[in-house]
């Protein structure tokens, strides 16, 4: 007798099927955003250590390098962002009665109308 | 036309035996209206009476007949010869479960972790007052699509973190938990807590969805998971700022 | 937090800080730190930091797993959890000293 037979998961399962790697670039997203983070209390500290510093970061953020990386950073989140909202209804289902609200109109009302909103915001206080 | 066949792939093992696993081919007939259960049920009767697997109601009711079909968990009383012919198809036990003998796995493990989240009516008061806890339809609604599950145990093979994470309650038994949270007359959330919270249980999710993706009853368990993370953090956030207060 | 937050902070810092000027750099640098050291904006951006940070953690922690450290996940919880409480020090530090 040997007993029952263990199969393991494959180790590499990840790559092996389009929803696996789907959800494997979405979790990456993550290091770019926490890699963002540390850069925005960077940004937040020269400010902090008066003009002249403040305003040498800004010049070295001209360059197309740091451009490039805002850009990856930007696409990143953006790809976070999405994927979130899209999937809000299944974690915060909402209901009317017996009725749950079709997903997309909670996608939209918890997710995209805030982010806008938000966004919104944020551009409208620098830009004024 | 009368004599078309189609090759199933068999994954063999027998615990008696000193052989490893294998794969064994079959010549079956191929009928358009032939799921990949009436084939095994072909070559058990036709071809090799040892073939061992599971099966019950052909109809997607009784969640025995899970497989791996072509690498993807599925009913096989639910999968048509025909959307795979003249490919082969392969037939494999469901992965991420101990495998007792061909194509039949232990579920031992998978029905202690249903009963760890204690899946019944729990009340702080006994007896219901006129033999039954009355319940409108929209408390019935928000619980119903979590009560459809019928354990054919697929979530589990779809789920990649469950190899990793043995204790793993997995997302059938949350999804049941989560069930009974959602119950109006239910009163036992504090008592499941504690096999809910955890990275053994709702932190051990990262939300890749597979769970809900292959669930043959639409239940969710990835989005009652995720629900569960929220009323888990609530929990953790009202015991840390209220500690004095009602767990 | 992250998801509604981050997109725009990106755009800000990285296109509309460098790239739009009032001419004056000194007043440019008035500006931007009148609007970041107004109360409400700290205490926002301390908590999308914060939750962010975490968050990201959590997640690293088990991308790390997930490509094959899952023998190390105690140590991975250490180093990531920490970094995320190190992080949030940082931005209490920063935030408050503007």
């Amino acid at each position: 007798m040997r007993g029952p037979l263990r199969r393991p998961f494959p180790r590499d399962w990840f790559v092996r099927k389009g929803a696996y790697r789907r959800f494997m670039v979405r979790e990456m997203t993550s290091v770019f955003i926490g890699g963002y983070i540390v850069f925005l209390l960077v940004w937040l500290y020269r400010m902090g250590q008066g003009p002249e510093q403040y305003q040498a970061l800004v010049e070295a953020m001209r360059h197309p390098l740091a451009v490039a990386l805002h850009m990856l950073a930007l696409a990143a989140a953006m790809y976070h962002s999405i994927t979130w909202f899209n999937l809000t209804p299944a974690v915060m289902p909402l209901r009317i009665g017996e009725d749950r609200l079709p997903n997309v109109v909670v996608a939209i009302t918890m997710g995209y109308l805030p982010w806008m909103a938000v966004s919104g915001a944020i551009l409208w206080g620098v830009l004024r | 036309m009368a004599d078309r066949r189609i090759t199933l792939e068999v994954f063999r093992y027998r615990p008696d035996g000193d052989g490893e696993a294998t794969i064994q081919d079959y010549r079956v007939p191929y009928h358009e209206h032939w799921v990949v259960l009436d084939a095994l049920n072909w070559i058990k009767d036709h071809a090799d009476g040892t073939l061992s697997f599971r099966w019950s109601c052909r109809m997607g009711v009784c969640g025995s007949c899970g497989m791996m079909v072509n690498g993807e968990p599925r009913l096989t009383c639910a999968v048509f010869l025909k959307d795979y012919y003249p490919s082969p198809i392969r037939v494999e036990p469901l992965i991420n479960f101990p495998v007792e003998r061909d194509l039949v796995i232990s579920m031992d493990d998978f029905l202690a972790k249903l009963q760890a989240v204690k899946p019944w009516l729990i009340r702080d008061d006994e007896e219901p007052p006129e033999g039954e806890y009355r319940q409108t339809p929209s408390q019935l609604a928000q619980y119903k699509q979590f009560s459809m599950c019928i354990n054919c145990m697929l979530c589990y093979a779809a789920c990649p973190e469950i190899d990793g994470i043995p204790d793993f309650l997995g997302p059938a038994a949350i999804a049941l938990a989560h069930r009974y949270n959602l119950d109006s007359r239910d009163q036992g959330q504090s008592q499941r807590q504690e096999a809910l919270g955890g990275e053994e249980a709702v932190w051990g999710c990262t939300f890749v969805g597979e769970c809900t993706a292959v669930c043959p009853k639409n239940v969710d368990p990835a989005g009652a998971i995720q629900q569960a993370k929220v009323a888990s953090t609530k929990d953790w956030y009202r015991h840390v700022l209220l500690p004095w207060g009602k767990r | 937090m992250a998801a509604l937050f981050m997109p725009a902070f990106i755009v800000v810092t990285g296109l509309v800080v460098p790239f739009t000027t009032g001419g004056d750099a000194d007043l440019d640098y008035e500006r931007a730190h009148q609007v970041v050291t107004w109360w409400p904006v700290r205490i926002v951006l301390f908590v999308v930091v914060f939750l962010s940070l975490f968050h990201c953690a959590h997640r690293i922690r088990h991308i790390l797993m997930d490509l094959g450290l899952r023998a190390v996940s105690t140590v991975l919880a250490v180093f990531c959890y920490s970094g995320a409480a190190a992080g949030t020090v940082a931005a209490l530090f920063v935030l408050g000293t503007l």
